[in-house]
């Protein structure tokens, strides 16, 4: 009995002894939610990230995926109530106005070191007020998809590479009588979106480095006159431009043949593959106007500010942006924002249809980053491109646009 | 002393809960109204009484304007359109004949298929390139040309009144008809005896008969329209260019897009202030109706 009681107590104290030598001193529990499509079956890379993360660190990660639509307003309405995730994904366009509202944990100190390991633009992206709320998990831009049978069969041997090259193919594959179509794009802020680039091409501004507006300069109207007539007076859009609000229904039209060019990000590779294997499309750089320009996007890491658990979490985005990022985000055909995924050997190991991405990311322009960049973008730059598609004078829309912008931002 | 206290004892677990998740968040929602409630404020704790300014604020918004007249609009055609057809339908399948069960189920299909599911198949059936709705509409003639019956300013509201009534009316018609059935056998064959024509007896006898279920069914009409977000939001968003936005839409417009908390309960604090005052009124004239 005695022995017996004293093998209990040695193995005990051995169980103990071991689970207190192999358990990290302070193990926590990090909320992550992330953008759904990095997360959208059981065996996407980012489980294996995490359960590797863990191994190393003793944390334990619960992943929730939330969907892009609904992910601002779900991190907005639960960080407000002083909930949410420890960790969360932003779309880069978001962080302006969650770190304005004091929702983002300030990252300065800790990424100050760790600066150079990232690209320039998309780490900028995450910074407001000279702080540091964000590091980039991936960056991408927008790129020329080209059915290369429509482009073809229109009499025309290679993807344009300047405007009016752009717009030739655009009417040279416009045929009312098929139903086939130049160009297909979004309707409202979705075409806001893919109306950036080209304003910047043609050397106009929305809001410089400096605050201040310039939506209504001649460049800009320029700009949106350019892409407008190409539906209002060339006919080269298919009228799904009027509603089209999700990439799905931008992407319908050129995964059903119907529309021969599509400007888009990375995404949009996937949805393609997926929705036509047998279509003939290549990716071709954007199109230049007076200069290269491609608006950047992507998404972000941030900590919530109030979080009880920042060193995990801070742990967690550092693992996740980090080096290890190149090969993650390749798992998943996505461009790493660390600064190893722009070398060219990593370059030349990408699949060709996302090299093109990666070779214009020279010219990649982040979105305004201010705190009301997201009211400005949906309600002035969807109604500039909802009014000037239903015929209203570009001119008139851009300076009421540019009067609301600078309302908007108090100026 | 015991006894007098105990039925409320039994009743108070439901008073705090209906305080609880009724009247507090209503009484929580008006008093937001009157707060200077943004993303910054409701995060550090400094939101400020501002009295009416939030609604001076949303007044002199002129999207304000045209939600109001587009929520008029919206209301009166579901409301009119609801209750009609599904008084004609009701009429239509009160009657035994065999295979009646079939219709009478088959024709609720459209209130049991979920929201979101019934709004994705009318943007289907809307689409501008390849919809079967514009299809139909060229194979008749009416149409020369496919229409973006979404995206023009000048039908996207009454698209969306379509899909709404389409969604809402087998529900007016169950009401009805279970009014129907109630309506005593006897008396419409009195009307008939007496040479009462359809109309007449329609209008004289079974309208009379079952105008507490009509009444009943024309105020939840007018709610379930009023904060009908569901069909407008999936659809349109409120565009293009605000043509389809409702006063329920914009609402959560300053509340979900803008963070403007103040704003949306202000518009949230009209809507309900009208929607009582609506209900209330109409109840009052039935009842007033009912005494005579």
């Amino acid at each position: 009995m005695n022995i017996h009681r004293k093998l209990m107590t040695g193995a005990a104290a051995l169980a103990l002894g071991l689970g207190v030598g192999f358990s990290p001193a302070l193990a926590d529990n990090i909320v992550f939610w992330i953008n759904s499509p990095l997360a959208s079956s059981p065996d996407a890379p980012i489980y294996a990230e995490l359960k590797a993360f863990e191994a190393e660190t003793g944390h334990t990660v619960e992943l929730q995926p939330v969907a892009h639509m609904e992910m601002e307003r779900n991190l907005t309405v639960a960080m407000s109530g002083g909930a949410g995730p420890d960790v969360m994904a932003l779309d880069i366009a978001w962080v302006a106005g969650l770190a304005n509202a004091g929702l983002l944990m300030d990252l300065t100190e800790q990424t100050a070191p760790l600066a150079e390991g990232y690209q320039k633009g998309p780490l900028a992206s995450g910074r407001f007020e000279q702080r540091q709320y964000a590091l980039p998990l991936y960056t991408n831009n927008v790129a020329l998809f080209v059915n290369n049978k429509m482009l073809a069969d229109a009499g025309i041997d290679k993807a344009p590479t300047n405007w009016e090259e752009f717009r030739e193919a655009a009417i040279a594959m416009t045929n009312a009588e098929k139903g086939t179509y130049g160009l297909t794009f979004g309707g409202s802020r979705t075409g806001a979106f893919q109306l950036y680039s080209f304003i910047w091409q043609n050397g106009g501004e929305v809001i410089d480095d400096e605050g201040k507006v310039r939506v209504g300069e001649p460049e800009s109207v320029e700009a949106v006159e350019f892409l407008s007539s190409l539906y209002t007076e060339h006919k080269a859009m298919p009228d799904s431009v009027l509603t089209a609000n999700s990439w799905d229904e931008v992407n319908a039209p050129f995964i059903q043949e119907r529309a021969g060019m599509l400007v888009s990000g990375d995404w949009a590779i996937a949805a393609l593959k997926n929705g036509n294997p047998n279509l003939d499309w290549s990716v071709h750089p954007l199109p230049v106007g007076k200069q290269a320009a491609t608006v950047i996007g992507g998404y972000n890491l941030a900590v919530n500010a109030n979080t009880s658990v920042g060193d995990a979490s801070w742990q967690l985005v550092e693992w996740l942006t980090g080096p290890r990022s190149v090969e993650l985000m390749g798992k998943y055909n996505r461009l790493s924002a660390a600064a190893g995924a722009a070398a060219p050997e990593a370059i030349a190991a990408l699949p060709e249809e996302i090299k093109p991405f990666m070779e214009q990311a020279d010219a990649g322009r982040a979105r305004p980053v201010v705190a009301e960049w997201s009211q400005i973008h949906s309600e002035v730059f969807g109604t500039v491109w909802d009014s000037v598609l239903r015929g209203q004078p570009v001119a008139d829309v851009m300076s009421k646009a540019d009067a609301q912008t600078k309302s908007i931002m108090g100026q | 002393m015991g006894a007098r206290v105990y039925p409320y004892l039994m009743v108070l677990p439901a008073v705090l809960v209906v305080v609880g998740v009724v009247v507090y968040p209503v009484i929580s929602g008006i008093m937001t109204a009157f707060y200077d409630v943004t993303l910054r404020t409701l995060n550090t704790g400094t939101a400020q009484f501002v009295g009416f300014r939030n609604f001076e604020r949303v007044f002199a918004d002129p999207v304000f304007v045209q939600a109001s007249t587009n929520t008029l609009i919206w209301v009166v055609l579901n409301v009119v359109a609801q209750l009609g057809l599904g008084l004609a339908l009701a009429l239509l399948l009160h009657r035994a004949m065999p295979g009646i069960g079939f219709f009478r189920s088959g024709i609720l299909v459209p209130w049991v298929v979920p929201s979101v599911v019934a709004v994705l198949t009318w943007r289907w059936m809307y689409d501008p390139s390849v919809g079967i709705a514009n299809e139909i509409l060229l194979k008749l003639g009416i149409l020369d040309r496919y229409h973006p019956w979404l995206g023009d300013t000048a039908t996207s509201l009454y698209a969306v009144t379509v899909e709404s009534i389409w969604k809402g009316t087998p529900f007016v018609m169950l009401l009805l008809l279970a009014a129907l059935q109630m309506v005593p056998r006897s008396i419409l064959e009195a009307a008939s005896m007496d040479g009462a024509s359809g109309w007449r007896k329609l209008w004289y006898v079974i309208l009379p008969q079952i105008r507490v279920s009509f009444a009943i069914a024309a105020v939840l009409t007018f709610i379930l329209t009023v904060n009908n977000f569901n069909a407008i939001w999936l659809m349109t968003e409120g565009g293009p260019l605000n043509s389809s936005e409702i006063l329920f839409t914009l609402a959560y417009k300053y509340g979900f897009q803008r963070f403007d908390l103040g704003k949306a309960s202000a518009v949230a604090t009209m809507l309900f202030v009208g929607l009582v005052i609506a209900t209330t009124v109409y109840l009052k004239l039935i009842q007033a109706k009912e005494g005579d």
